[in-house]
């Protein structure tokens, strides 16, 4: 009956509290479901590549070894008939090829592309059989086109290219899981191969091998690539996958710096929260006390608030996350399928609760410490920590206009939150700057070296990069919202003071804004180099950062004004709150 | 008295709060008239409405109904800026709980105003230093609130009010936290302040405070129940008179 009787009361005080400030608990609720919803991404992308892949494989009889003789490329040790002999090596079940393949230049849609042309036959290969996803298999007078390069270079069944400077037509569009080079791939009939190629250069050969044992690809591999300068290249399945979702690990990299990215404006912006909190917190811990609650009755009572808001936060974070997860995981359109929903493990799911209750447990204990720790009294009466005096700013605040005068003055009173705004909004202008260098090191990419397909592979890292600076200027804005709103709460009466004696709502305004516009400058300041470092130590260019000196410089004002509009609306609620309501309740 | 001579005039101002049956009348009908250099004291119990007359007075706070004029100036009509701006140079106010800013030191809190009415930097600092001079804190400049007593802060809050010279002078009860010796002190200066000519409205249930004025009115219930003209008396014998002082 007691603990129904205490269950009861710890609900109602939950409940109450959390409909009076329902504004600072949505605010903890999206801090905390932004940050959630990303680790859920960064981890459901991390095993993202291995279904596709697999599908892809079973669909086009994947070979288990793909190997390429190159004569001259590597080395020559080794001939041709020792190549074509391995398709009665030990442990092989099935096997197709040598198929011949040129380098050859097609020009499409206004693009001229080197390429790897494969020249197949009619029938149906018992290894590597390419899936058709749209027309008809090669034939004379008509390519095949693999899915990824058509999708980069935007060519569809029908259309005509020049391949080598003779007019055919894409017969086909079909997907692989064997790409013997790093090159565009396509494949037309043995007969026309023969015809483009330049009867100057030796042919190269792909054969593709299934072992009877899986497990033993690669020691198959090891035994039959020969010494450094042998004519050719023996891949295992593994290693083709690896190449393959060497984009998505791009990805997964930038996510994961995402991830800690997000995890450092987060605490920024949890720190704020907590702190903001604090005051009202430990005025409300000695009115509990006051009543007759032990300190653990209290420490319950908070818990339970910051644990329901976190369930919730983990709820939303998760269900966005698998929502998005789709739209970063559609890089391989040279894979079977999207990567489609990923997998909501139980492990995704309990590293998001686990991060969510840390965070309900940070904004528990501080004020339940604190409030266990001071008397009743103390925690009723005087529960803010005190404003800092910074005299030599307030000194030079005299000198200038009533605005900016409020606006050093309301910043100094609390510096350490100005300085968890500035790391906020620096990451945020930091994140921008570096997915600008990164895109604008893909237009140079193109410009430079025509790769159509590196380009498209460059425009999905692009992809990732641009919702993860989306999502960080959103937590970062978030932040800013809050650090306003916890600043115009904690200037309510200086704010209501300055009123009563001449201020108008307007200087108040400015100057509640103008608070957050220096920690804004600061940051925006800062973010440039940092965005730019950011790049470089992603394995970017150093000599593509080098962004038009506009772009970067035009971070500033854009931040400024952002942040002047974002604070706005909280800043106009703070200055015109009735003097008399805030003076007297004092 | 005849409002044409008067600083400050309320025409039938009423204060409502709530609406249907929550509805709280806080002042009713109250018509008054301050002449310049004129003392009044408003006395009642907590709770009559006195200190939300106060704060109609000072346009803090919108009647509900009723006109109000300072300085000639007719207060319902004005938006929240231009109260702001009246409020710069035709008042000054002086608070129960003092309503210094923490992390300014005595000087900076009285220069304060006269920086948001955009008087230069050295003037403000040569008014302020002038003013707690004369408040007899001129040993405490740079010293924080938190470093003064009750009293001190009081006084300090009066040269705030006056550091741009106001019409009138809004006080709602300035020694209703101060002690004795304290009290003593704040009611001197108001003494001071009446015999230099300066307006002055205080709201208080304090009877020592009440009876330096030119007027007493009682308040209660939000409406005006008696007002008397008195000859004024002084802090001394007030103070002796109620044992404050020998």
């Amino acid at each position: 009956m007691r603990v129904a009787g205490r269950l009861l009361f710890v609900c109602r005080l939950v409940r109450g509290d959390i409909k009076r400030r329902r504004v600072q608990s949505v605010l903890l609720l999206a801090m905390i479901a932004t940050t959630t919803t990303t680790l859920t991404l960064a981890l459901a992308l991390h095993w993202v590549t291995d279904s596709p892949f697999a599908r892809t494989r079973a669909a086009t009889k994947g070979p288990d070894v793909a190997g390429l003789f190159e004569p001259g490329f590597h080395g020559n040790v080794g001939t041709y008939q020792q190549f074509v002999a391995l398709r009665r090596a030990s442990g092989v079940l099935a096997s197709s090829g040598p198929y011949p393949i040129a380098s050859l230049e097609l020009s499409a849609r206004g693009h001229l592309v080197r390429v790897h042309a494969e020249g197949r036959d009619r029938q149906s290969a018992a290894v590597d059989q390419p899936l058709l996803t749209a027309g008809s298999w090669a034939a004379p007078g008509g390519v095949v086109i693999e899915r990824g390069f058509a999708d980069a270079l935007g060519v569809h069944v029908g259309d005509p290219i020049l391949l080598n400077g003779r007019q055919l037509a894409v017969r086909g569009i079909a997907l692989t899981s064997a790409v013997p080079t790093s090159d565009p791939l396509i494949w037309v009939t043995r007969s026309a191969l023969l015809a483009s190629a330049d009867k100057s250069r030796p042919l190269w050969y792909a054969l593709n091998l299934k072992l009877s044992d899986p497990a033993s690809v690669p020691a198959f591999t090891n035994a039959h690539n020969g010494g450094p300068n042998t004519a050719w290249f023996l891949e295992s399945s593994q290693g083709i996958r690896a190449d393959d979702s060497a984009t998505i690990s791009e990805e997964q990299q930038l996510l994961q710096v995402g991830s800690a990215l997000l995890a450092m404006i987060a605490v920024a912006g949890i720190a704020v929260l907590v702190g903001g909190r604090m005051a009202e917190q430990t005025r409300r811990v000695g009115l509990l006390k006051a009543v007759g609650a032990t300190p653990r009755l209290v420490a319950m009572v908070l818990l339970a608030e910051n644990l329901l808001l976190a369930i919730a936060a983990t709820i939303v974070g998760v269900v966005v996350g698998r929502l998005i997860a789709p739209a970063l995981t559609s890089p391989g359109n040279s894979l079977l399928g999207s990567a489609g929903s990923p997998a909501l493990t139980l492990t995704t799911v309990a590293l998001a609760a686990a991060l969510a209750l840390a965070v309900a447990a940070a904004a528990t204990i501080l004020p339940a410490l604190r409030g266990a720790r001071t008397s009743t009294i103390t925690a009723l009466n005087d529960p803010a920590r005190p404003p800092q005096r910074r005299p030599r700013l307030t000194a030079l605040s005299a000198r200038l206009p009533v605005p900016l005068l409020l606006a050093v003055r309301l910043a100094a009173r609390r510096p350490r939150r100005m300085l968890l705004s500035i790391a906020s909004m620096a990451i945020a202008v930091a994140t921008v700057i570096a997915t600008l260098a990164q895109s604008h090191a893909t237009v140079l990419g193109v410009q430079i070296a025509g790769n159509i397909l590196a380009a498209s592979r460059h425009n999905s890292v692009d992809h990732v990069a641009n919702v993860l600076s989306v999502i960080l200027l959103v937590i970062a804005a978030i932040n800013l919202l809050f650090a306003t709103w916890a600043s115009v709460m904690d200037a309510q009466r200086p704010t209501a003071l300055a009123r009563a004696l001449g201020a108008t709502p307007r200087q108040i305004t400015a100057g509640l804004a103008g608070a957050q516009l220096g920690p804004a400058l600061i940051a925006a300041v800062l973010g440039i180099p940092i965005g730019l470092v950011m790049y470089i130590a992603a394995d970017g260019n150093e000599a593509t950062a080098h962004l038009p000196i506009l772009w970067p410089l035009a971070a500033i004002p854009i931040t400024l004004i952002a942040v002047a509009a974002l604070t706005a609306i909280p800043a106009r609620i703070g200055a015109h709150r009735p003097i008399a309501e805030v003076l007297r309740s004092e | 008295m005849n409002s044409n001579s008067s600083v400050l005039s309320a025409r039938e101002l009423v204060k409502d709060y709530g609406s249907g049956a929550a509805l709280v009348r806080a002042v009713r009908d109250v018509t008054l008239d301050v002449a310049s250099g004129e003392s009044v004291a408003i006395v009642g119990p907590s709770g009559c409405g006195k200190s939300t007359l106060l704060y109609l007075l000072g346009g803090l706070e919108r009647p509900t109904a009723g006109t109000l004029q300072l300085a000639g100036v007719q207060l319902e009509r004005l938006p929240e800026a231009g109260l702001a701006r009246l409020r710069r140079h035709a008042l000054g106010f002086v608070f129960q709980a003092f309503h210094l800013v923490d992390e300014l030191t005595a000087l900076e809190n009285v220069e304060l105003p006269a920086l948001l009415a955009g008087a230069s930097p050295h003037n403000a600092r040569v008014r302020a230093v002038e003013l707690l001079a004369r408040v007899g804190l001129a040993d405490r400049v740079g010293h924080l609130p938190s470093a003064l007593s009750g009293g001190q802060r009081q006084r300090v809050a009066i040269a705030r009010a006056l550091v741009n010279e106001p019409a009138v002078v809004l006080a709602d009860e300035p020694t209703g936290n101060l002690d004795g010796a304290a009290t003593t002190d704040v009611l001197r200066l108001f003494e001071q302040l009446h015999a230099d000519g300066q307006t002055l409205v205080v709201v208080t249930h304090d009877e020592r405070i009440a009876a330096t004025a030119d007027r007493l009115i009682t308040m209660r219930d939000g409406e005006f129940m008696d007002e008397a003209r008195l000859t004024g008396g002084s802090a001394r014998s007030l103070g002796a008179m109620t044992g404050l002082e020998g």
